[in-house]
């Protein structure tokens, strides 16, 4: 790989780590305010996300023909691998309070607790690659699907619903915060 | 003005525009969880877990450069009763990440906008996970040791 790839993609990094770190980004700590009741601020930064990602993976696409809808990491076990490793992970960051990107802005933020975190990642990575894959690694059946796979739409015509309905409620989001400003003020 | 710029939202949107760049660049996106498994000898086709990692250590770089900048860093070392806690759930983060790649944060970030039923499925998994975590460590805190914790 060559080290100029890696160091535009350090810089890269830093570009992320500097907008997670102002914007207070954690999916986590979103994930608890939901449970509780407050999750409306984890919904407009997630809102706003996916608006700004599905449109320009799209478009990608079309500037580029290799790039494009992908689809990311592997559907296991006709998804679940998924489920389970989704649970096991959604247990983990409730427990921490931390997501990655939350543990990787604590540990910039100088809170050395996600330091400890990040190591604790190796015992259970190590635990899944030399001991639970090679016993599983037959029933995993790997796919990797789009919903564009399962359903006969074109994939802007989905990206575009979404897109729409995504900036809707986003509006509907900000307007009910910008009321709920007014009348503390 | 400077207030309107430095709103979350804004970074937010900074965030995931930064993502499709790289995407439109040099043909690469954020990744999360599994970025770390060059730590236990695993550096994916091509090598390609090693970008991963090195991004992710310019993220921490460029939290620091936000929290130095904004006066909200603060070296904390961890108290003792939450390292346990910590590496318990460091490790449960770390067998999710590593059963079903593309779990954990990814799946909200790039997943879903990519369409990927994989992500929808992780995404899925994470609020029952999550779900029965917060009701067996949360669910018998009154609401505002819920909002401390939280």
């Amino acid at each position: 790989m060559p080290v100029s790839l890696l160091i535009a993609g350090f810089l890269f990094g830093i570009g992320f780590g500097y907008f997670v770190q102002r914007a207070g980004l954690c999916f986590a700590h979103g994930l608890g305010e939901i449970f509780t009741g407050r999750g409306q601020r984890i919904i407009r930064m997630f809102l706003v996300i996916f608006i700004i990602s599905s449109i320009g993976f799209m478009v990608s696409g079309y500037v580029n023909p290799e790039l494009g809808l992908k689809a990311i990491g592997e559907l296991r076990g006709y998804g679940f691998w998924n489920l389970m490793s989704g649970a096991i992970f959604g247990a983990g960051i409730l427990l921490n309070g931390g997501c990655i990107l939350g543990t990787l802005r604590q540990i910039g933020e100088g809170n050395m607790l996600f330091s400890v975190i990040l190591l604790s990642f190796i015992p259970g990575m190590a635990l899944v690659v030399y001991v639970l894959d090679p016993l599983l690694k037959k029933g995993y059946n790997v796919h990797n699907i789009l919903l564009v796979d399962l359903i006969p739409v074109a994939a802007p015509v989905i990206t575009g619903v979404l897109a729409v309905a995504s900036i809707i409620w986003l509006i509907i989001l900000v307007g009910q915060q910008n009321g709920r400003n007014k009348r503390n003020n | 003005m400077k207030k309107l710029l430095y709103r979350p939202l804004i970074m937010v949107a900074g965030f995931a525009l930064l993502n499709v760049i790289m995407y439109l660049t040099i043909h690469k996106f954020w990744i999360g969880g599994s970025s770390f498994l060059p730590m236990v000898g695993k550096l994916g086709p091509g090598n390609k877990l090693i970008f991963a990692f090195i991004v992710n250590m310019g993220v921490i770089v460029g939290s620091f450069v936000g929290a130095f900048t904004s006066g909200e860093f603060r070296f904390r070392l961890p108290r003792t009763e939450s390292i346990a806690r910590g590496i318990l759930g460091g490790i449960l983060i770390g067998i999710g990440i590593t059963l079903a790649p593309g779990t954990c944060t990814t799946a909200f970030v790039i997943g879903l906008p990519m369409l990927s039923i994989s992500s929808v499925l992780s995404i899925a998994g994470m609020f029952a996970g999550g779900f029965i975590m917060y009701s067996m460590t949360m669910g018998k805190c009154s609401v505002k040791q819920k909002k401390e914790i939280i």
